[in-house]
């Protein structure tokens, strides 16, 4: 009797697991990137074989992004064919990919062959040495470095992950800007378009100015409400609980009021104004007062939103505009199985405060955030020379274009002409053409060396003038008193 | 003299894995503690600080903060997980149809990993796609949102724990009913003691033991809570729901702040001993005068 129950239940486990790996969404099929004659052995194979790489296992860790994903779904399958290697890469969520890649390189464990490094953490990585110098390691074996492998092909966003001697410590593997989405089919509704003029008096139109945004947000939440839709007029990226909040207030949403680099003043390391900083500044405090003001627009998620979950709304029709991270511009304008707004994505630079345009233009000040990072190799990885052909295989011509496609990142000006992404820059409103031509105004983070420990310090203010708990002037004068005092703390403006 | 040997050498095994994993660690957070140590400071390295750490502590508000809000959520949650544990246990212990599949139900929560019970609220309470918010605005008109409402993500994070844990109690509580003589109560019931007073005097007097060491383990467990709420709140809105593990975790992973969070690390442990050891001699007594 046991032995038949017994057997029937691992029979509906078998069937189970069958129907379930049947559900399992299908894994691209891996295509080397430049497969080989017939008959002659590849350089990657014969690269490999001669530092003993054929059969090892490098591991490496990432966040889960459309890019990375791309990287281990369909790349590290193709590398694996060309040389043998295999590539474990592990995507998770961004807190727990610093957490994890910081606390090996901090141990020396070698746990991690290639870590993700941001473009706003080289700094923290360079100053305590984690990192391989690429430059060097390269020079030093000749006989590793691929014909089809050249630093000088990548974007000036390469020049993110230089030291002072212009030596390289990262391979860029993704790069976009935080970008202004609207909905075009709203936008350009005509009877949308008149009731706007009759109550605002000009004409509807992605905003330009601050208080052009505002206006846009107002008059979608009230005709989200008449017309019984799940519409609200803005996205807000802002998690009550978590860094993604931090990030759009001082990287994308300060800028635009002309308050840079957080508020510090690199030449004393002072964030308070009376003491030469500008975190409480009027501009800033203007702006915090502005974004917290946009939350009565957003969806009611948008307090427990990160970047994930603003792209996921934007995605699902929530919203009618918001500052979207760009590596979803594609899927959310071009995947019919993910979005629900396919086809009606327009792409914009965002608003700006009048003269913030003009100091983004002559280089002493940005309008947003130009995000992407790298893939480096920690200095106790025990298979640095394996790892070094994964880089360079990443950091090919061939295979930039199908990536960019994935994940809406280009790292390599020839990308921008290949016809695979002019396909799609045409789908989306033209979001790469935007990217190549206007990414010039927008800035990666400061380089600070002490980021993620002012962000755990300053944060806590932003989340409670989120949640209301203090207003936009009392949070901003307690954030900049506190990373003063942290800064000193740190060895900083002593 | 030769059992004695053979007794510490059936012990050595243990002793070894629990010094390699408790003791050295431990040493090891009481010397990092003794120093100002953040890899992403101006001076790299650890640099000599003495006591400074734990002096720092004294004036820590976010630090004093975390710490009483720990407390009233360790106070709160445990005292209804016992009410409503106990209240449960005694129905239970009673005969009644569906009896057994109720129970059966009842204990699911038990068995699931604390990150999967914080998902799964996450996912019960994300406005515009959760149910409880979807359902509290429909049915009563309130505005819920965890992101937003410092009380009501508090209330819910007490919930969740109620509802992970109230199990367990209840579980336990029945044991320990189920193994109450039946005599005393039987006799009081002849003598016509009515059923508050057969509960206040009898029933509570008799499982004083049994619920001393529930409150001493439901009690640990919540003083130390990080995973579930972190999945469901990440400590806020703001530092509404940032306990004290979450909050050590803050300081010490993205922070980077080691001797800092070590010296605090230690301080939580001396407060947890110390209750423990209170406990301890409650239970103790209790038990000297059952004897």
């Amino acid at each position: 009797m046991f032995k038949h129950k017994l057997t029937v239940m691992l029979g509906i486990l078998v069937l189970f697991s069958m129907v379930l790996s049947g559900c399992a969404a299908a894994v691209p099929a891996a295509q080397p990137a430049a497969p080989a004659a017939e008959g002659e052995a590849s350089w990657w194979k014969t690269a490999s074989q001669s530092a003993s790489c054929e059969g090892v296992t490098i591991r490496g860790i990432s966040e889960s992004t459309p890019p990375s994903n791309f990287a281990r779904e369909t790349l590290a399958p193709a590398f694996q064919a060309e040389t043998g290697i295999t590539v474990e890469l592990e995507t998770t969520s961004w807190d727990e990919m610093y957490n994890k890649a910081i606390n090996d390189m901090q141990a020396g464990t070698g746990i991690y062959d290639f870590v993700y490094i941001e473009q706003d953490i080289i700094y923290q990585y360079l100053a305590n040495n984690y990192l391989v110098n690429l430059t060097q390691l390269l020079a030093d074996n000749p006989n590793l470095a691929s014909p089809d492998f050249d630093f000088a092909k990548f974007t000036s966003f390469i020049d993110n992950f230089k030291d002072a001697d212009g030596n390289i410590y990262g391979v860029p593997m993704e790069a976009f800007v935080k970008i202004y989405l609207y909905r075009l089919d709203l936008f350009n509704d005509p009877a949308i378009q008149e009731a706007f003029a009759a109550e605002y008096g000009y004409d509807l139109a992605p905003a330009t100015t601050h208080q052009q945004y505002q206006d846009n947000a107002t008059f979608f939440t009230q005709y989200g409400t008449d017309n019984g839709l799940e519409l609200w007029g803005t996205t807000v990226q802002g998690n009550t609980g978590h860094a993604s909040s931090f990030y759009e207030f001082f990287e994308s949403i300060a800028p635009t009021f002309g308050v840079y680099n957080w508020g510090i003043n690199s030449e004393n390391w002072k964030a308070t104004v009376e003491n030469g900083g500008g975190m409480n500044s009027d501009a800033a405090k203007e702006a915090l007062a502005f974004w917290v003001g946009l939350l009565q627009y957003a969806p009611p998620e948008a307090t427990q939103s990160t970047w994930d979950e603003v792209a996921a709304s934007f995605a699902a029709g929530r919203a009618a505009q918001g500052w979207v991270y760009g590596e979803n511009a594609a899927w959310i304008a071009t995947d019919p199985d993910r979005s629900k707004v396919v086809g009606n994505v327009g792409v914009a630079l965002p608003p700006v405060s009048e003269g913030v345009m003009e100091a983004a233009a002559d280089g002493s000040g940005y309008i947003g955030y130009y995000d992407g990072g790298s893939f480096g190799l920690p200095v106790s990885s025990k298979n640095q020379q394996c790892t070094l052909l994964w880089l360079e295989y990443i950091g090919q011509e061939s295979v930039q274009a199908d990536w960019a496609v994935a994940g809406s990142r280009i790292v390599m000006e020839s990308t921008y002409d290949d016809p695979k992404v002019q396909e799609v820059d045409a789908k989306t409103d033209n979001y790469y053409t935007l990217m190549k031509d206007e990414g010039p105004l927008f800035r990666g983070a400061p380089p600070f060396p002490f980021h993620s420990a002012l962000r755990e310090v300053v944060q806590p203010f932003i989340w409670k003038a989120l949640s209301g708990e203090l207003t936009a002037a009392d949070a901003l004068d307690q954030a900049a008193a506190a990373a003063d005092a942290e800064l000193v703390n740190l060895g900083y403006g002593q | 003299m030769r059992s004695n040997r053979m007794g510490w050498a059936l012990l050595a095994p243990t002793l070894a894995i629990l010094a390699v994993v408790g003791f050295l660690p431990f040493l090891y957070v009481l010397y990092v503690g003794l120093f100002d140590w953040n890899p992403f400071s101006n001076q790299l390295g650890m640099q000599w600080a003495a006591v400074n750490n734990y002096r720092r502590l004294v004036f820590d508000g976010a630090f004093l903060d975390s710490l009483w809000r720990t407390g009233l959520f360790a106070f709160v949650s445990v005292s209804i997980e016992l009410s409503l544990g106990f209240l449960l246990a005694q129905t239970l212990v009673k005969n009644f149809p569906g009896r057994t599949v109720f129970r059966t139900l009842y204990v699911l929560p038990l068995v699931m990993a604390p990150i999967a019970v914080g998902a799964t609220w996450r996912l019960l309470t994300i406005p515009g796609f959760g149910p409880i918010p979807y359902f509290l605005d429909k049915w009563f008109g309130i505005d819920y949102r965890l992101g937003t409402f410092a009380d009501q993500a508090f209330l819910t994070v007490v919930l969740m724990d109620v509802w992970h844990w109230t199990p367990f109690v209840t579980l336990t509580l029945l044991a320990g009913l189920t193994a109450m003589p039946k005599e005393p109560l039987e006799q009081a019931q002849v003598d016509g003691a009515n059923r508050w007073q057969v509960f206040r005097y009898l029933t509570i007097p008799m499982m004083m033991p049994v619920l001393l060491t529930v409150i001493f383990i439901r009690l640990m467990d919540a003083l130390r809570v990080v995973d579930e709420v972190f999945m469901l709140t990440s400590g806020g809105p703001g530092t509404a729901t940032q306990f004290i593990g979450i909050h050590i975790y803050r300081v010490v992973v993205p922070k980077t702040d080691y001797g800092y969070g070590s010296a605090m690390s230690l301080l939580v442990l001396y407060f947890t001993i110390v209750l423990c050891w209170l406990l301890f001699i409650a239970l103790a007594q209790v038990g000297k005068q059952r004897e």
